[in-house]
């Protein structure tokens, strides 16, 4: 593992006056992976990405490249190049002069300038436009142009912010199937910042989430979306019911917790050991909750809500409920089954799920 | 506010005084421009007829020569001199944070709202102290003092119009920060260094009162406007300030020109829709 | 790594500060020193004596001279944006783009045209044999007295600084949120009222900066009040300049450039603080 790892985070700490952007970051990033860094703003997720860069100097711990400490090296001299937000195209260059514009920094030839230029041009379908104002094209095109300024010098790694945010949701479709292609004939390490759980969640091997400063979870995106690790995670991820309690009872296959909600049965898994007494949060996702207007049937966890309204999405509804103590309780059906049950604002109905549909939060 | 809620008298008679407004503005630099043709040397109406005589007497006067070429000597240093230190500064305020920075600010942008006559004053009996003053590099000293100000404010205007990450980007790419400058920054304020250069100019063509004090015998061409002004009644005011107007002019259009076409060319394209296959 | 100092960093921030320190700040403290001075057989001599200060402060002409600039700058200031505010209204309110776009532009012409032309031309107009009185003998009135008055300072001061104060009127104006406008109306506001109770209290700061700015410029000209005023009584900035240019008495002209100094920063103190200060807690 450690001769596989491309850029080492060790104990890296940022900080700006006294704010604490990255706090104690400690991650490997692979050669050729994928990875993607997720969170909501002000999470570090860029700050990481710029020390990456060298556009931040980390205020303690180490940032190691191939093994090499690059903390103080200028980012001029890193070879790590990025694809901006904003793109940071040249406004008063020509695409071709965009896409030169590293190489001439770097003192290459004319000749040979010419040819790797025209290699990018072509491979990123942009070689109509070589000649044009950046400022003549449109969105795809000037992220193509972006990716083949960055890639031009033939890097071990890319770095992207948000390259993705300012498109329309079916350009981004299409510049996912774009990066995600590039990055495997490629081979080489993608480290994608991003805000958006889709894209990270369709194009990384590799899944970070960070929120305050601090990593929350790294893994591949089912493992993170089955068995998400902490409440900020479950949350983040938005379509789960948390329940928060205390184990009443611990038999060999079921954990009973005691919540404001109710008591609950859970399976026991093997991510966490609980014992009687134990803080214990767990969640159930929105599509395994089951709503009837009858009593349930037995052996399944059950408690009585209120609707309070229901949102469309698509194909499915989101239906929200309120039970005991304002717990929040969201469920994901069918319009079908939704037909079969009275769901006026206010009704009463019955919410219950499996036991083995509910999943322990190990870092809770 | 619609068309609705509009009283035309009141519409018009606004817009009738806006015209009045610039009646009483232009009047004067109109009467300098037609009466510097008048033959007469006393100017009354009717115009006494159409002459370039007072042009002639201009053009064979040495002394108005002598002040075009200090002037010219002094505006054109004046404005290189401003301009690249007015850039510097420009940037220090868009890139830097750093302790003191407003009172740099405020330093580099406060000679504009001292009094010239005080100004006048404190360069004159500075500059004598430390024997400076009396010579066109006085008048240089001085003019670099007052146009520096706006040389940054017009690069300071142009470098905020710029996306912050693109020095990053390049630096990123491999440029180092002097690179950068070169192919990057500069390029970038082009059209704001050239405007800059002639707006420079332009104020240090027309300033006269600082001059006055500090020049000595090397006057400069508004030194020696103010000068006649002090004697009799004589046209050939009328056609230095004419002259004067026209360079000026020419100055300031190319530097409108040099702005205007800059920031009408469109910053990005908004444009998502087509994609190449 | 990017907030240390570097070479480059100081290359580019350094010439700015030096010469203005050099060329700036250091003849304005200068002065200071030079009004301690003493003057001895024509050549001025260091000094730490306070003569200067006491016998300027102590003369009445200098009173006399301080007041009449002050009073005229003051009114300058109110007449000026007075009259400037009806064509800034205009132009913001009721121009089309293109035409606001021109009239800014034409605007900017006057700061660029020699004042000094400027106000020989004004000569031409207001002698009692000029232009005006020309025009008006016609309809059979006059001759009036126009040149070497304060109503020719006035003129003299408007060259200088109505377009600077229609501009920044302007942009004040230009800036006043227009739902505000139809909000007034909306709420039954008439359109005159409309301008005193909800335009102006909106775009105030900018016309107090916009007078502001017009007391300093008119303060400090001695152009205006020696060519289109005569001269008698002289202005602060006259006696700056007589008393320069007449011999080696720079120290008294220091101490009036230092009361002028002080009187200025003590008016845009107080304006700056005015045009800032909220309504209500």
């Amino acid at each position: 593992m450690i001769d596989q790892a491309l850029v080492v985070f060790d104990g890296v700490v940022k900080r700006f006056g006294g704010f604490v952007a990255v706090e104690k970051l400690n991650l490997d990033i692979r050669q050729g992976e994928f990875l993607a860094i997720m969170g909501s703003s002000g999470c570090g997720k860029t700050t990481t990405l710029r020390m990456l860069a060298g556009l931040e100097a980390p205020t303690e711990g180490e940032i190691r490249l191939r093994g090499k400490r690059i903390n103080d090296l200028p980012t001029w001299q890193r070879d790590t190049p990025m694809v901006w937000q904003s793109l940071a195209l040249f406004p008063f260059l020509t695409v071709r002069e965009n896409i030169e514009f590293s190489l001439r920094m770097r003192g290459v030839e004319r000749s040979e300038r010419r040819k790797r230029v025209d290699k990018w041009l072509e491979r990123m379908q942009i070689g109509e436009f070589a000649e044009r104002n950046v400022a003549h094209l449109s969105g795809g095109q000037r992220q193509r142009v972006a990716l083949a300024r960055s890639l031009v010098t033939e890097p071990q790694i890319l770095l992207l912010d948000e390259p993705l945010s300012a498109l329309d949701a079916h350009l981004k479709i299409r510049m996912q199937t774009v990066l995600s292609n590039l990055q495997r004939e490629l081979g080489i390490t993608f480290v994608y910042v991003t805000h958006s759980q889709s894209e990270a969640f369709s194009m990384a091997d590799r899944v970070v989430i960070m929120s305050r400063g601090r990593i929350e979870q790294i893994g591949n995106p089912q493992d993170i979306y089955r068995a998400p690790r902490t409440r900020f995670v479950a949350e983040f991820l938005g379509s789960s019911n948390i329940f928060a309690g205390k184990v009443s009872n611990v038999s060999e296959a079921i954990v009973r917790i005691s919540t404001p909600a109710g008591e609950f049965e859970v399976a026991s898994n093997a991510t966490r050991h609980l014992s009687k007494g134990d803080k214990a949060t767990f969640v159930v996702s929105g599509d395994r909750v089951l709503l009837s207007n009858q009593p349930p049937a037995d052996g399944l966890n059950r408690l009585q809500a209120s609707v309070v309204g229901e949102e469309f999405v698509g194909a499915t509804a989101v239906i929200h409920l309120e039970g005991a103590e304002h717990i929040e309780i969201k469920a994901q059906k069918s319009h079908d089954e939704l037909e079969r049950l009275n769901l006026e604002p206010g009704a009463k109905v019955w919410v219950s799920w499996r036991p083995d549909a509910s999943h322990v939060l190990p870092g809770e | 506010m619609n068309d609705f809620n509009r009283n035309r008298a009141v519409d018009w008679a606004l817009k009738l005084y806006v015209l009045l407004s610039f009646g009483f503005i232009f009047a004067p630099i109109v009467a300098s421009f037609a009466f510097s043709f008048n033959v007469d040397r006393f100017p009354s109406l009717p115009l006494g007829g159409f002459s370039t005589i007072w042009y002639e007497a201009v053009w064979a006067d040495p002394l108005v020569w002598e002040g075009l070429r200090n002037t010219l000597v002094a505006g054109a240093v004046v404005s290189a001199i401003a301009t690249v230190i007015g850039f510097g500064a420009a940037y220090t305020d868009f890139r830097y944070n750093f302790f003191g920075k407003t009172v740099y600010v405020a330093l580099a942008l406060l000679p504009p709202t001292i009094p010239v006559v005080i100004l006048g004053l404190a360069m004159l009996a500075f500059l004598s102290s430390i024997d400076l003053s009396g010579a066109i590099y006085s008048v240089i000293i001085a003019h670099v003092v007052m146009c520096a100000p706006f040389a940054m404010a017009i690069c300071r205007l142009r470098l905020s119009q710029m996306d912050p990450s693109l020095e990053a980007a390049a630096w990123n790419l491999g440029a180092t920060e002097w690179m950068a400058m070169r192919h990057v920054i500069l390029p970038f304020c082009r059209p704001a260094i050239l405007a800059s250069l002639f707006i420079t100019m332009a104020v240090s063509f027309d300033e006269f009162a600082v001059a006055w004090f500090v020049s000595g015998l090397n006057e400069t061409l508004p030194v020696k406007v103010l000068g006649f002004l002090q004697g009799q009644v004589s046209p050939r005011i009328n056609v230095i300030g004419t002259f004067v107007f026209l360079a000026s002019m020419t100055l300031i259009i190319l530097a409108q020109i040099l702005l205007i076409k800059r920031s009408a060319s469109p910053a990005a394209a908004t444009n998502t829709g087509a994609v190449p296959q | 790594m990017r907030k240390s100092i570097t070479f480059y960093g100081l290359t580019l921030s350094l010439p700015m500060l030096v010469w203005q320190v050099l060329f700036f700040l250091a003849p304005l403290i200068f002065l200071v020193a030079l009004s301690f001075w003493t003057v001895q057989n024509f050549r001025m001599v260091p000094d730490l004596n306070p003569d200067n200060w006491t016998r300027m402060l102590g003369r009445g002409v200098f009173w006399q001279a301080y007041f009449r600039t002050f009073l005229l700058s003051t009114s300058a200031a109110i007449v000026i944006s007075v009259l400037a505010f009806p064509c800034a209204y205009a132009v913001a309110f009721k121009l089309s783009e293109t035409a606001r776009r021109w009239a800014i532009f034409l605007m900017v012409i006057p700061f660029f045209t020699s004042y000094l032309v400027r106000v020989y031309s004004w000569q031409i107009f207001l002698s009692d044999n000029g232009i005006i009185n020309a025009l008006l003998a016609k309809v059979g009135l006059g001759p009036f007295g126009m040149l070497n008055s304060v109503f020719g300072v006035m003129v003299g001061y408007a060259t200088l600084s109505l377009p600077l104060v229609v501009l920044l009127q302007l942009f004040s104006l230009i800036f006043v949120d227009r739902t505000l406008i139809e909000a007034a109306h909306n709420l039954r506001c008439g359109r005159l009222r409309t301008v005193f109770e909800v335009v102006i209290p909106a775009a105030k700061v900018g016309l107090v900066i916009a007078a502001l700015f017009c007391f300093i410029l008119t303060f400090g000209d001695f152009v205006s009040p020696l060519y289109l005023g005569g001269g008698d009584p002289p202005t602060l900035s006259i006696l700056i300049t007589d008393t320069t240019k007449s011999g080696q008495q720079w120290p008294r002209a220091a101490v009036i450039a230092l009361t002028m100094i002080a009187t200025l920063l003590a008016v845009a103190f107080a304006t700056v603080s005015f045009a800032y200060r909220e309504r209500g807690r």
